[in-house]
Order: structure tokens, then sequence, then C-alpha cells
């Protein structure tokens, strides 16, 4: 922790994150306004002190859909990339300890996988179920998990035969034992940073489909359907377009930061390197 | 080489399997009979078409039995009719008895994004070289600093975004360029020069959205390549013997820099075509990622079907193109010293 205060980009992206996280459990008392409350006498407004990001087609007040809209980006983001996690890290660690044909056939899988376009295959997923932010969650972790593997992976397989593990094994630890005693928790730097920086693009996907209609459905708010309204009123509302834009962008920015700076920070090779 | 080659291939076989039982699995996803859950949503679909659909996919027969006959028209690349768009083929023209040639849905879209993506990919490489180099030969002063800021920015800004923020400001209050859409109203009647002009237009907006994601990573890439290469002993050599800084960098460094860029862009090749979806929608620009959005809101399954098992096909085309590329460029895989 120490050093974390000393590594400009982990702290920045640590003070963004602990913002957001600020704004999405304090939203209900944050926000001015009821965020669903449709206005009729208040369409469009231009931002305002009453509003103070605007309002939109239906007269809702923006900043409190944007203070609620966090907890999307939030809740979207943990658990998408806490699926993501357990599978890969899963699929990693059995490919890695057990090698052999285990390992060709989950890395085979990995293949597969990654040739088939990411976004279309969330797509027609959820063209084949309905859109709902349960399901977003769970396709984005489903189609996610490939990268995790991969590191685990080649973790495990560098520390398999180090004289600690062999040591160990030597004694009589179970598959069991080893994998979650000692290889798993010498390989959680690079599936911390891979997980930050994942809950970053897991964001960016939400919004970009909820932008199209098939994510977060109304009138629950995410700063990606807010974006919709954006594009209808375009002409007329440019607040609609800029406000959640800037919060995907500071947010998906943290998450970065936060994971590029712990990548710094955790890997003892870089120790001696920086600077 | 050549062993590389047949390996590389026979690997092919089990991918393309495996994508068509994923492919599958996902048709199957759907509560029910996805001809029911089908009529709900499209209402286009007409019972005919529903019993066509049912015919299609041999919904009425085992799994097993499905798979096979599905996979067999795959093999064939018979996707089917669209339900909606007049029933067009999902992939090729056909046909008819009267000799009257109805094109394909996919033959039409696919050259649009993919001349979309190639002109973005070729942007991409010519800036992000630049970047990458000018940050890593400046490491930790203001260039680098500077470059390194747009980067991370560059990874955060969701591409939509930026794209409704440009329509706003070339479109709506400026009226600089076109902002739906790849030919103007009219276009059949221009001179050839005046089409070009048009389209060039047209494409400026598209492109640089598609190009924003890969910029970023790629001159990052770059910049790390570059770094990694300019520590090791033949740079050291390159300089001791006297040779100009702009030879060292450009002449040995960046080459063997560029060298792993072969593998990126076939990395990159599921991105691009999948993440065509969202821009496309919001230019209004018919090519695959639109053709599949608007197929995933009408619940046209033949074409949502064909496109997601196209799409992978061509990815896995593009990656074994990207490999062949490394190999050939890598004298120790030419030759087979290193496996």
């Amino acid at each position: 922790m120490k050093n974390l205060t000393q590594n400009p980009l982990a702290l920045s992206g640590l003070i963004i994150i602990i913002a957001i996280l600020f704004i999405a459990i304090f939203a209900p008392w944050l926000s001015p306004y009821d965020p669903n409350y449709i206005d009729i006498q208040s369409i469009l407004l231009p931002p305002s002190l009453s509003h103070f990001m605007g309002t939109d087609g239906l007269g809702r007040d923006v900043f409190s859909r944007m203070l609620y809209g966090s907890r999307i980006s939030l809740l979207v983001g943990f658990v998408a990339v806490g699926i993501a996690t357990i599978i890969g890290t899963f699929l990693g660690a059995i490919a890695g300890f057990y090698r052999g044909y285990t390992d060709s056939i989950i890395m085979r899988f990995v293949d597969i996988m990654l040739s088939i376009p990411t976004f279309f295959l969330i797509l027609a997923v959820i063209a084949f179920l309905t859109p709902s932010i349960w399901n977003i969650m769970i396709v984005i972790g489903l189609t996610s998990w490939m990268g995790v593997t991969r590191l685990v992976r080649a973790e495990f397989l560098s520390l398999r035969n180090r004289e600690y593990i062999l040591a160990a094994e030597a004694m009589g630890a179970s598959d069991y034992r080893l994998i979650a005693k000692h290889l798993l928790p010498n390989s959680l730097t690079p599936i911390i940073v891979s997980s930050v920086l994942g809950i970053a693009s897991a964001v960016l996907t939400e919004s970009g489909l909820s932008f199209l209609g098939l994510g977060v459905q109304a009138p629950q708010s995410s700063w990606g359907n807010i974006l919709t309204d954006g594009k209808e009123y375009i002409q007329f509302a440019w607040w609609l377009s800029l406000f959640p834009g800037l919060a995907i962008l500071i947010t998906v920015l943290g998450y970065n930061l936060l994971g590029e700076g712990l990548r710094d920070l955790l890997d003892p090779k870089n120790k001696n390197q920086k600077k | 080489m050549l062993n590389y080659l047949i390996k590389r291939l026979l690997w092919m076989i089990p991918m393309l399997i495996g994508i068509s039982l994923i492919s599958f699995f996902i048709m199957h996803l759907a509560p029910g009979d996805i001809t029911a859950s089908e009529s709900a949503f499209n209402p286009k679909a007409s019972e005919e078409s529903r019993q066509k659909l049912r015919a299609l996919y041999n919904l009425d027969k085992p799994l097993t039995t499905q798979y096979g006959l599905w996979l067999k028209r795959i093999v064939k690349l018979d996707f089917g009719n669209s339900f909606a768009s007049h029933q067009r083929p999902v992939l090729w023209e056909t046909k008819d008895a009267k000799g009257n040639i109805t094109k394909g849905m996919i033959q039409d879209a696919l050259p649009i994004t993919l001349m979309i993506n190639l002109i973005g990919l070729l942007i991409i490489f010519s800036i992000s070289i630049f970047l990458g180099v000018t940050s890593a030969v400046n490491q930790n002063k203001w260039p680098d600093r500077l470059i390194t800021i747009i980067v991370f920015i560059g990874f955060a800004v969701p591409g939509f975004w930026l794209a409704l923020l440009l329509m706003y400001w070339t479109g709506v209050t400026h009226s600089w360029l076109p902002i739906s859409g790849l030919h103007s109203v009219g276009y059949e009647k221009m001179g050839h020069v005046a089409q070009y002009v048009d389209l060039f237009k047209h494409l400026i907006l598209p492109v640089s959205i598609s190009s924003l994601g890969g910029l970023a990573s790629i001159s990052l890439y770059v910049r790390n390549g570059m770094l990694d290469v300019l520590q090791q002993e033949f740079i050291t050599t390159a300089r001791a013997k006297g040779l100009t800084e702009n030879k060292v960098i450009y002449g040995h460094a960046l080459r063997n820099t560029l060298l792993p860029l072969i593998t990126i862009i076939g990395l990159s090749i599921p991105g691009l075509i999948g993440g065509s979806v969202i821009g496309e929608s919001i230019f209004a620009i018919s090519g695959m990622g639109k053709l599949f959005f608007d197929a995933v809101l009408m619940r046209d399954f033949p074409v949502v079907m064909g496109i997601l098992t196209i799409g992978s096909v061509l990815t896995l085309f593009g990656n074994l193109i990207a490999d062949i590329g490394y190999a050939w460029a890598d004298p120790r895989i030419r030759r087979g010293i290193s496996n």
C-alpha cells in the first residue's frame, strides 16, 4: 500500500474508482430528482442550475440518471469480470498443471473462442435470449475468459517445475493443495492486473450494447442508453451525448490506469527498471 | 516451411468443427423452439417461412442428426434465405427458374466492411508506428509522456461516443461532412472523379472511428517492442560500428519490432469485423456490422447464424495468413530451425 501512493498512475486510477464507488453507493442521496420521474413540462432543457446536465426527451433529470447509471457500470464490470476470472483461472490452472492432452484440448477451445468475433457472439446470444442486465453480465463474462486462461496457464507452466513446487509434491501434497496453496497464490499478480483491465473493457462493452438498445432496458438508466437518446436528439440536445460519454471515458480510464499501475507495482521485474 | 504449412492447415479442421459446434449451440439457447420465439418478435415471418425454418434446421429430428444435417449444408456454404428483405439468400447470389439473379446479403455487405477496415488498418499502422517509435526514442521525455497520455485516453474513449460528437461537430453544426451512408443522393449521375470524391468524404468519419481503438493498442505495442529491441546487443553493435542513429532506429530496431506485428494484424481481425457493428449502425453504412445488427433486432436467424459462422471462418483464415506471413518473414521458422 505504501508503494501505491508513490505510483501516480495507480493512485489516480484508484481515486477515480473510489469516487465512482462513492457515487454509486450514495446515488439516492446525491441525486436531486427521481431518475425515472417523467416531467412533460421540462423536456430537453439545457444544463442549468436546477438541472446540472439538462433533461432528456421525457423531461427526466440527466444528472440523476447519470448518478444511477454508475451503479450499472460498476455492477456489470465486477460481475462480468468475476465470471470471466473464475472460468479463466479454473481452465488455465488445469491446463497449466496437468499439461499434455488436457492442456491441448483447453487451449484449442481458447483458440476457437478467440476466433469468433466477440461482439458478434454477444449480440447473437442476446438475439436468442432477451436483453436484460443479467443476461448482459453473463454473456460478457462467458465471452471474455480466454485471456485469463492463457495468463494463468503460462504462469503455471513457468512455476510448475520450480523447486518449492517439486518439494511440496515430494512431500505428498495433493493436486488440489499444490494448485490452491502453492501455484495460485504465486500467480495472483497477472490475474489481478488482467481483471482490472477486464473491467474497463466490460464497461465499454455494456455501454455499447445499451447504446444499441440491447443492453440495460428503459426505464433503468445506464450511460449507454442515455447516449441512445443523445443520438436521437443530436440536433437539439448536445448535453445528452456529452456527459454520459465523458463518464464512460473517465471510468474506463480509471480502471486502465489502476491496472497498468498495479502491473508496474506488483511485477518484481519492473522494480529496478523504473526510472 | 512446407511441414509447418501442412501442420497449420490440418489444425484448421478441428477449429472449424469447434466453431460450428459453438454456433450450433448458440442457436439452441433460445427457450423452446426458435421458430416459436421468432414468431413473437418478427411479425414479418409468415407461417410459411416458419415451416421453412423448421425444415432448414430439421427441428423435429434429434440434436445430433440436426447438427449433422446443418453441418452438411454449411460445408456447401448454404446458409438458407433471410426471413425479411424479400427472403434474399444469406450468403451468395442465386438464380431462380426464370434466370433472375438475387444477390446475397453477405455478398453485398462484406466488401463494404472490408474496404473500411482495410483503409483503417493502413491508417492505424502508419500513425501508430510513427507514434510508437517517437515515444520509444524519447523514452520518459515530453513526447513520450504526451503520446502515453493520448494512448491512455484512446483506450478509454467509447468509439460510438466520439462518433456522435464528430457527427454533431462536422455534420450538424458545420455541415462539413456527410454523416450517413456511403453515397450522396444522385451518386449515379456523377462523373467518375466526383464519385470518388463523394465516397472519400463519406468515408472520413467512419474510417477515423474504426481506426481509433487499434491506434492506441498498436502504438503502445510498437513503443514497448522498440524499447525491448533497443536494449539488445545487436543495437549496441550497430551503434558501435558507427551507423547513424536513423539507420540504427529505422534499419535495425524498427524491422525487428515490426515482425511480431504481423501476428497482431491477424489477431485484430475479429475486433475489426465485430467492432463494425456500432460504427456502421451510427453512420448508416450497410456493411456486415449493420446487417448483423438489423438481423439481431428482427430475430432473422438464418442471417445471424450465417454472419456468425462466416465471420469466424474469416477470422480463422486471417490468423492463418498472419501465421504464414510470420513464418515467411522469420528465417528461423522458414528454415525449420525452431518449431
